[in-house]
């Protein structure tokens, strides 16, 4: 099974409205789930491929506690199978191929017999079922009441590193259970969504004479060259109307944040720090938080857009290079020791800005490249363990952490 | 050859892209008889995503091998952990690469590459890349070399020249180092 469910920190939190504040309760007042299969077609390996990554993302919905035992069954059939019928609520499915080769699923929710939730979804490609997946988890966790899980749909797309300035492009799902190649080989860094469709994405060629930053449509494969820089360019955020972004550029071999609009093709310096300013990060249309060294040691910045002044945003850790910033939450990986090269060496933490709670959200390996989703209810990260690439997933409010390793390759970065 | 790479792939793209509905889509159907309204999910599925070859381009000519004679006389210049200084045993390495780029090399662009171990694979590495290669830039400057002659770009932790768990493996891999370009 490609996903690997591994790390469950500790159980539930009880909802807050500060994130970074935990607090437990019982695992055992969840509803139990139990999942069915009932495949008059696939049954050649696929069906259970489906039925545990259904199991998978039921888990990543924090609001069962679901039964991992592979049961099948009729799909008409009035009653759930008799080892599930202690359980709140059966998930069944059944997957056919119709007449014409479609890929068709039908999903079903029994709670006391009785169906609650139904719903037919269809796809051309069966290699795809994943994201019938995550649609039929979303709408399992709509029809709870639950938060609004819309991250669990979305397209992740990475850089693979598979040699020594070599790079593959990937686009997946959220469990690196779908990978599809977008660009092979050269040296192609640093993706990221261009717009909320995700239709297009910006990277960072390092294979031409200088680093040039290009914006690719992922259906038809045009791309187009954005813009340049000697040294060193990354498109570090895009604001959410899509029409500037947040560039760290070094022109002049000093690496600066800059502003750039997409319309005009103009760009404004945002910093001029003499030594290291990167990663910013859009708070607000005017407010963002970046990487500095300006202490001597990387730590979390912010300022307002056109201002001189700079914040500082965290006071703990020694080595703060990366963030990722929602409202009044900000992210970010800290070096937790003083010996280099020590294991355990980098976390994540989690601060609000309207607070002074800290909340420590990983515990092994090096974690890096935290990113949140666009609700702020997940927060994706890069963890290297092990010599184990993975992409791990933060439910904030329910206090769980879930890993989906990389089979081949070392992930260099990614945006979802 | 980055545009040649891009009309060669926009070409491609534009030939096949007839042969396939772009955008397909999950289509979703409620049938509950609970549920009033027909929700339709329509989920955009990167089935029809085009992959695009970024290499293909080898082969070298006489020039070629000439900077890569060059390029394997001069030596690398490593760095300190988290540092960008240029280490007084580093010294001679930038000073006999600079001799270089004053005599065999002088009718080239150097390019100088900028990189980190593995600790890190975030825009930060990344920028200590670039600073190694401009403190080297800088003592290039100074010691007489034309600035219009030099570039720089980062590779972060992405080009390593060794993989093991090692200091001497970690520490081989924070450096700069000398290429040419014509």
């Amino acid at each position: 099974m490609r996903i690997l469910l591994v790390l469950l920190f500790s159980l539930t939190l009880l909802f807050s409205a500060d994130a970074t504040i935990e607090v437990t309760k019982r695992v055992d007042g969840l509803s139990s789930m139990a999942v069915e299969d009932a495949s008059v077609d696939y049954k050649d390996g696929l069906s259970k491929r489906f039925f545990k990554a259904l199991v998978g993302d039921l888990n990543v919905l924090s609001l069962f506690n679901v039964k991992d035992e592979y049961t099948t069954t009729y799909f008409d059939d009035d009653n759930v199978d008799r080892s599930n019928k202690k359980s709140d609520y059966v998930l069944r499915y059944s997957l056919e191929k119709d007449d014409s080769g479609v890929f068709i699923v039908h999903a079903k929710m029994l709670s006391d017999d009785s169906t609650v939730f139904s719903k037919k979804y269809r796809l051309r490609n069966s290699e795809q079922y994943i994201f019938i997946v995550h649609a039929i988890a979303y709408d399992v966790n709509a029809y709870m009441g639950a938060d609004p899980v819309d991250w669990m749909k979305r397209k992740v797309i990475l850089t693979r590193l598979v040699a020594p300035q070599k790079s593959e492009i990937l686009l997946t799902d959220y469990t690196l259970s779908y990978q599809r190649v977008i660009i092979r080989g050269g040296l192609n860094v640093f993706p990221k969504w261009a717009d909320k469709k995700q239709s297009s994405f910006y990277f960072t060629d390092l294979d031409g004479r200088i680093p040039t930053l290009y914006k690719m449509d992922i259906y038809t494969g045009k791309s187009e060259k954005i813009t340049s820089s000697d040294g060193m360019l990354i498109c570090s955020d895009v604001r959410q109307d899509g029409k500037k972004l947040l560039l760290t550029m070094a022109p002049n071999g000093q690496p600066d944040i800059y502003l750039y609009d997409i319309e005009n093709k103009k760009r404004q310096r945002l910093t001029k720090y003499g030594g290291i300013d990167v990663n910013a990060q859009f708070m607000s249309d005017d407010r963002i938080t970046f990487v500095s060294n300006r202490l001597g040691y990387p730590n979390v910045f912010a300022k307002k857009i056109g201002s001189k002044a700079v914040e500082q945003m965290v006071y703990y850790g020694k080595s703060n290079a990366a963030c990722s910033a929602h409202g009044d939450l900000i992210v970010y990986k800290a070096r937790e020791s003083a010996n280099a090269f020590s294991r355990n060496t980098f976390n994540l933490h989690l601060i609000s800005t309207k607070t002074d709670f800290i909340r420590r959200l990983t515990a092994t390996g090096v974690n890096e490249f935290p990113r949140f989703s666009k609700d702020g209810d997940a927060i994706l990260f890069i963890k290297s363990y092990k010599q184990q690439s993975s992409i791990g997933v933060v439910r904030l409010k329910h206090n769980k952490n879930f890993l989906f390793p990389l089979k081949i390759g070392k992930i260099q970065s990614m945006d979802w | 050859m980055k545009s040649i790479f891009l009309s060669s792939a926009l070409i491609a793209l534009l030939a096949l892209s007839g042969c396939s509905t772009k955008e397909p889509a999950i289509d979703t159907t409620d049938d509950s008889a609970k549920m009033a309204a027909t929700d339709t999910l329509t989920e955009t599925i990167p089935e029809d995503v085009m992959t695009v070859d970024a290499d293909g381009f080898s082969g070298a000519d006489s020039n070629e091998m000439t900077m890569s004679g060059i390029e394997r006389k001069m030596q690398s210049v490593t760095f300190d952990f988290d540092r960008f200084e240029i280490r007084p045993d580093m010294q001679e390495n930038v000073e006999g690469n600079i001799k270089l780029v004053n005599s065999d090399a002088q009718d080239y662009t150097i390019k100088l590459e900028g990189n980190c171990d593995e600790w890190g694979s975030d825009e930060y590495n990344y920028a200590l890349g670039l600073k190694r290669a401009n403190s080297v830039k800088t003592e290039m400057i100074q010691s007489g070399v034309d600035a219009g002659r030099i570039t720089m770009v980062s590779y972060g932790e992405s080009n390593p020249v060794c993989t093991d768990k090692t200091d001497a493996c970690w520490s081989e891999n924070r450096r700069v180092d000398f290429k040419l370009l014509p």
